[in-house]
């Protein structure tokens, strides 16, 4: 197939000369009425995010939201920002995925379940945990996979050099 | 003319690309992409008979490639195999361009064309997926429609063939899926309402002794579904109607007929209530006959990611080593074993006692509760439980109990059906788990799992433990053992250290690995035992 990888060059030169930073791409994804939305509305021009993509079967993910959600309040003393939890459980879990969010408190968080991985697949996620700081227009500035205790610091970290 | 010439279809993406790329509009387009390898190298291993293959390598590579610019995206994925991994379909073979789609996304509506992935409802009657865990990728090749009006109707109608290994198959799949909001027609506020249907429509030429016994090759699936949430109660329903299925038939009938014909059906109901830092889900399934093949003949019958639905196993999946041993696969209807579904259900209670709380103490206290249980069904078109074939039931607490130790406490009583129902015999397994976390700085932590695993059935007691050090945000190592003390005596070791950095991150590690059943999302696959090392890389950009 010397084709095909001729044709992955071409296009990657083609593009890498001219492409922007990675933004949010617009899949439908559903929240936690299990309303279908867009996550293009994620970006509303006024404040940045932290998406964090998680499982009810990723431990590290449970764990990472965790201490998100236990500093949070500290947090939001220092800097304006939204953590927004997509859940890439499938349909087999999703019912448990809401039950789990809510028994672990994280009701400050924007859920999003992504049932069949679209949203996944167009942040190109191969792994989870896989956290992203997003600034207010939706650019990209952070992004970290795997999670390990205190690596969340560096969110906050990133949130507030945006400010500057 | 798409499946026979995909390197058109290619060229044809590449200079849509190039043109749009060229046009100097205002609006910058953006590349994004991944890519992910996972390479074990194999060793032969006398105590638990892993034999490594010829020239002792295996390699599954996957480079996605998309770009997006306003409403369009394009994008490619390659895949190689430098061989494919043990265990893994052997169909995979090779190195090839093996998806690649073209989207218009508009407010209202979205067309593809080329591969895609979609499901219809909780994909019982209908999912295409990739799960890389499990080598399976069934994307449609073909056309996709969605059309919205407002957030009353969504609308979808597909058309392709499935993917099946390297190769698109034959069979062509047509389907459409309707989703109605009553709540959003009648500007309910507080409520949700919708009312969905699916049909799916599946050809594939069959033999004609087939024919000659009244099979078509044309079979017709339907699915209803309501959905309602209102105050954190939410109902979800569930009815399918998969379709004729046939199945030769393990015994000669007396009329002579070499095929059985069945027909596919499930229900699926799940309750849930989430509220108040408390969380319940029930969920109720009764499969019969739901097996719903991408192909029927050849050789790529018998593989694994012969699948054109979705019937994940619904119970916990853990992620304890011992935990895991003796993982359920739902029951789907099998002739061989003349069992043609399953009956069941699971609770899951999720509940946070809040900090301040008499049990939460300072720090809070969370716990989990599951219990699942699936029977064979007593007699084929009842729903009548037959004999047992799963039943867990588990209970974890986790609590913090200063600001550097956390620990997690599970306990695990499995009983599982080794010969999936066609004897009752069933074997029973209490697996206890103490998982402790010590945080010496703000970045560096450590991480202690204990398990035992206590049964007077077949390898009796297992132990296992494994301890994790973690220097945050980058690195990571770790090392564990899995003891049969009760049994062989063969310590299952590995150890590894991994390194993430941005939206990269390299493992690597050697062990001995079990034979046994690798799940992913509730589907799994057989793995041969293997000794070896691993090295895994994955990247976006």
């Amino acid at each position: 197939m010397k084709t095909a990888r001729a044709i992955i060059l071409t296009i990657a030169l083609l593009l890498s000369s001219m492409y922007a930073s990675a933004q949010i791409p617009a899949v439908k994804v559903e929240n936690a009425k299990g309303e279908t939305v867009s996550t293009g509305s994620l970006v509303d021009g006024q404040t940045p995010m932290i998406i964090s993509f998680w499982a009810t079967t990723c431990k590290p993910c449970i764990q990472e939201l965790d201490a998100i959600n236990e500093a949070l309040p500290d947090w939001l003393e220092e800097a304006e920002f939204r953590v927004v939890a997509v859940s890439t459980d499938d349909a087999r879990f999703t019912a448990k995925a809401r039950s789990l969010a809510q028994g672990r408190g994280w009701g400050d968080f924007t859920l999003l379940f992504d049932k069949n991985q679209e949203f996944m697949r167009a942040m190109n996620v191969t792994l989870t945990p896989q956290v992203y700081v997003v600034d207010k227009d939706g650019k990209i500035v952070y992004s970290h996979t795997g999670y390990s205790p205190g690596s969340e610091n560096e969110l906050l970290k990133k949130i507030k050099e945006l400010k500057k | 003319m798409i499946r026979k010439n995909p390197r058109l279809l290619t060229l044809a993406l590449a200079t849509l690309v190039a043109g749009t790329a060229a046009a100097q509009e205002p609006q910058k387009g953006y590349l994004t992409g991944s890519f992910e390898t996972n390479t074990i190298y194999y060793r032969d291993d006398a105590k638990t008979n892993a034999t490594a293959p010829d020239d002792h390598f295996g390699s599954n590579n996957f480079l996605k490639l998309d770009y997006y610019r306003g409403k369009l995206a394009v994008g490619v994925q390659m895949e190689a195999y430098l061989p494919v991994l043990q265990s893994f379909p052997t169909e995979l073979a090779g190195t090839k361009l093996t998806n690649y789609y073209v989207t218009w996304q508009d407010d209202a509506f979205s067309v593809t064309a080329g591969t895609f992935y979609d499901q219809f409802g909780s994909g019982l009657l209908f999912r295409s997926w990739e799960d890389r865990m499990l080598g399976m990728n069934n994307a449609l090749m073909g056309a996709r429609f969605i059309y919205n009006y407002k957030n009353i109707v969504a609308f979808k109608a597909i058309w392709g063939l499935p993917r099946l290994g390297m190769e698109f198959s034959e069979t062509q799949v047509r389907g459409a899926d309707l989703s109605f909001s009553l709540a959003e027609l009648l500007k309910w506020n507080n409520t949700s309402l919708s009312l969905e249907g699916s049909v799916l429509s599946r050809y594939e030429k069959i033999p004609q002794d087939l024919i000659d016994e009244g099979g078509k090759p044309n079979s017709e699936g339907y699915s209803g579904r309501i959905y309602f949430e209102r105050s954190g109660f939410s109902l979800k329903a569930e009815y399918v109607d998969a379709g004729k299925k046939y199945a030769i038939d393990p015994e000669v009938s007396q009329d002579g007929d070499i095929y059985l014909q069945k027909t596919g059906s499930a229900q699926l109901l799940e309750l849930g209530y989430n509220r108040n830092g408390l969380g319940i889900s029930l969920s109720g399934r009764r499969l019969e006959w739901m097996r719903s093949e991408i192909t029927s003949n050849g050789n790529l019958k018998s593989s694994s990611a012969n699948l054109l639905n979705y019937i994940p196993a619904m119970c916990t999946q853990y992620t304890y080593m011992l935990t895991n041993l003796h993982p359920y696969t739902a029951q789907i209807g099998d002739a061989v074993y003349n069992n043609s579904g399953e009956i069941g259900g699971q609770a899951d209670i999720f509940y946070n006692f809040k900090r301040g709380s008499a049990l939460g103490g300072k720090r809070g206290l969370k716990i989990h509760a599951n219990f699942s249980t699936y029977y064979t069904l007593h007699k084929e078109g009842t729903a009548k439980a037959g004999k047992l074939l799963y039943r867990d039931i588990s209970i974890d607490i986790e609590k913090q109990f200063t600001r550097k130790f956390k620990a997690v406490l599970l306990y695990s009583m499995q009983e599982e059906n080794p010969s999936y129902g066609r004897k009752s015999a069933t074997r029973l397994q209490n697996v206890f788990v103490a998982d402790l976390q010590y945080k010496f700085t703000p970045k560096f932590s450590t991480r202690l799992e204990l398990q035992y695993l206590t049964t007077h059935e077949d390898e009796k007691d297992w132990m296992a433990a494994l301890l994790e050090i973690n220097f945050a945000p980058s690195w990571s190592i770790y090392g564990s053992d899995m003891y049969n003390n009760g049994g062989s005596k063969i310590h299952y070791f590995n150890a590894g250290v991994s390194y993430a950095r941005s939206r990269t991150r390299i493992a690597l590690s050697y062990g001995r690995n079990r034979e046994g059943l690798l799940c992913s999302g509730g589907v799994c696959r057989l793995t041969r035992a293997y000794t070896g090392a691993n090295l895994q890389i994955t990247t976006s950009f």
